[in-house]
């Protein structure tokens, strides 16, 4: 197959493939402008009073500001994987009819990746020149001849280039992952699903992620050490792995809890709507997961960075107490929390998009099956119920589960509080208030859909 | 004389369900070959095996000396774009592209250029007579018209065996009766052979041989008219 071929077959597609491409087009365009905007923080050199903002000036803040726009662009890079599904099975079907003519499996792997690698690489491409264009705009100085933001140093062109053909390519892997359940085939296509529902061992992971974590910052003498420089460096790692487990276990025991929900729903429940929901949820416990990961790693940042600032109030109090002080202004750290939790709400915004665009994909995806309950009677309220309770259900205990571990990350940090540190419960409560009303929103508007979806017209088709 | 396509013992179950249950079969270059049976019979599956679209649970299914059975699935794709060409009852064409794209899109795959594509899909629709609607897409196209275009890219690349579904199952009898000519005159002019599933015996008169399928297993072989022949 020529590559001019390969192009047209991959863009070859209808107004929903042609949304597909201008989502993944746009997420992608973001999360290059982050990325580009975190190698431009890390590329600014020793002590730099010329910024108006002490988190660019300071040498050692920055790396923290580059890791939070890092951490921002993952939510957006999970929105390109939400937005490579969209239309899926229009797309899959017409894989399948390219089979029949005679293309292999590879090829038309090749394809659908090649979609979402041109889309990816508009994407990019499109950031390169935005990144170009705003450091243009914001290039003005105050008074005083200091910038807002790094606009005179530019990273390294090797970066750049990296960045902007790295994204593409990792678009097309997570479209090329996204596939591995799905066999196309001459006749059709097939999905592989799970027999067994999911079991409670990312609880474990939970387990594990945590003790890994207190493990280095409980260990007597250990990192502390600055003589022993590699067990630090290692620390660091366990530190990190202890995280990384922490939140996949929260991510991978949404399906768990998705799928436990389910039963309690189809045991309990009286309602259609809550039959219908359960069912779903038993069906497909993994839609959760997929759906909420985003959310859910924001939230657990969140409740972390709640528990640490809790903790940084503790320690000023205990020490204003006690007569010393910090040797900055609290209102320093506090800010840089603040910013930190600022980061974490526009994740938690990106991340409600991606659950918009997989909602409607799900119910589109279904629109056969909705259109047939609506034809043999079902009201279409009862359709929207049970949507809203197979999205909010889960999420709840799954929400709880995401503050509790964030809450827990935070105490094993803080190893020797001078005084008890209280719970934030007010700003814990906020946080899960705020990601349940972002899900909300986003089922709501994703509802919309369903009108159309449940035409009986879609029986026809 | 020696077979182009040979079936032996052939057997293919779904799950606990049989479909097959050892059905033999043979078909001579340029034969016209029809499989008849009742709804469940088997015969899709028969074509399905026989096409490498699936593999049998056992038996043997060869091709000019190569076990189907023993290829793998990219070397079967590739078999269905050059030797074979499949027809089926609907749902075959790409929606998304034109007719003439359609019609190309097996030498495409294979690497031939656009252009050269183009020109050899536009004289298969041209010889369907449906070359004015190459730039339409299948959606703006009747159902006889999408079977043409689905025809012509069953035999663009000149396959030595054409392998077709119930091909007029969703036309009306008289565009069926077309489509069906067509197809037979096309086949007897480049000496194809074709593997026509249906269930309809005035389709099976076209054919040259008639292989009756009932439960999964062969239950009359006899002559056909080889109407239009």
């Amino acid at each position: 197959m020529s590559p001019g071929t390969l192009a047209r077959l991959a863009v070859a597609g209808n107004r929903t493939d042609v949304l597909r491409l201008v989502l993944t087009a746009g997420s992608t365009g973001v999360a290059t402008v982050a990325l580009l905007a975190a190698a431009t923080v890390i590329s600014v050199q020793g002590y730099a009073d010329r910024y108006t903002s002490a988190l660019l000036a300071e040498p050692g803040l920055r790396p923290g500001v580059s890791i939070a726009l890092v951490l921002v662009s993952l939510p957006v890079l999970a929105l390109a994987g939400q937005c490579i599904r969209l239309g899926a099975p229009a797309r899959d079907r017409r894989l399948a009819a390219m089979r029949l003519a005679g293309a292999t499996p590879g090829e038309s792997v090749l394809i659908a990746t090649a979609e979402t690698a041109v889309a990816g690489f508009v994407g990019s491409s499109t950031g390169l020149v935005a990144y170009a264009l705003g450091r243009q705009l914001i290039a003005a100085r105050d008074h005083f001849g200091r910038l807002r933001l790094p606009t005179d140093v530019l990273p390294p062109i090797p970066v750049i280039v990296l960045v902007v053909l790295a994204i593409p390519l990792l678009a097309a892997v997570i479209g090329a992952v996204l596939m591995r359940r799905v066999i196309v085939t001459p006749l059709g296509v097939v999905r592989r699903t799970r027999s067994r529902g999911p079991r409670p061992w990312p609880g474990l992971l939970i387990a594990v992620g945590l003790v890994l974590f207190g493990l280095p910052l409980n260990w007597p003498d250990g990192w502390h050490r600055p003589d022993w420089h590699l067990p630090a460096r290692l620390s660091y790692g366990v530190l990190g792995l202890g995280v990384v487990l922490v939140m996949a276990g929260v991510v991978l025991g949404t399906g768990w809890i998705s799928h436990t929900v389910g039963r309690l729903l189809r045991r309990y429940g009286r309602m259609p709507s809550t039959l219908l929901a359960g069912q779903r949820l038993i069906t497909d416990p993994w839609h959760g997961s997929r759906t909420l990961a985003a959310l859910l790693v924001a939230v657990v940042a969140g409740g972390a960075t709640l528990g640490f600032r809790e903790a940084l109030a503790t320690d000023i109090r205990a020490q204003r107490s006690g007569g010393s002080g910090l040797g900055a202004e609290p209102e320093f750290y506090f800010n840089a929390y603040r910013l930190v939790l600022i980061v974490v709400g526009l994740s938690a915004v990106v991340a409600a998009a991606g659950m918009l665009v997989a909602l409607a994909e799900s119910i589109v995806a279904g629109r056969r099956s909705y259109a047939a309950l609506t034809a043999s009677g079902v009201p279409r309220r009862t359709l929207a119920a049970s949507v809203l309770w197979q999205t909010l259900t889960p999420l709840v205990p799954a929400l709880l589960l995401a503050v509790g571990s964030g809450v827990a990350l935070a105490r094993l940090f803080d190893t020797h509080p001078p005084a008890p540190v209280p719970v934030p419960f007010q700003s814990l409560g906020l946080l899960g208030a705020g990601a349940l009303l972002a899900v909300v929103l986003a089922a709501g508007a994703g509802l919309l859909v369903l009108r159309s979806s449940t035409d009986l017209e879609e029986l026809r088709v | 004389m020696e077979p182009l396509l040979n079936g032996t013992g052939i057997t293919r179950s779904f799950g606990p369900t049989p479909a097959l249950r050892g059905v033999d079969i043979d078909v001579a270059e340029g034969e016209i070959v029809a499989v008849t049976g009742p709804s469940g019979c088997g015969k899709s599956t028969l074509l399905h095996c026989l096409a490498g679209i699936l593999r049998a649970d056992s038996g043997t299914v060869t091709y000019r000396d190569q076990n189907l059975g023993l290829l793998s699935e990219a070397a079967r794709s590739r078999l269905r774009r050059t030797e074979f060409g499949v027809l089926f009852q609907f749902g075959q064409l790409v929606p998304e592209l034109t007719a003439v794209e359609n019609a190309a899109l097996p030498l495409l795959l294979a690497g031939s250029g656009r252009r050269e594509a183009r020109t050899v899909a536009l004289g298969w629709l041209d010889r369907l007579g449906v070359a004015d609607l190459a730039d339409q897409r299948p959606g703006a196209m009747s159902g006889g018209q999408q079977q043409r275009c689905a025809t012509a890219r069953a035999l663009v690349t000149g396959p030595r065996v054409l392998f077709a579904d119930e091909p007029t199952g969703s036309l009306d009898a008289l565009t069926g009766e077309q489509v069906l000519g067509e197809i037979v005159q096309v086949a007897r002019a480049q000496n194809t052979a074709v593997v026509l599933v249906t269930h309809e015996a005035k389709v099976a008169a076209y054919a040259d041989r008639e292989v009756t399928l009932r439960d999964g297993v062969v239950d009359a072989t006899g002559l056909g008219l080889g109407m239009r022949a």
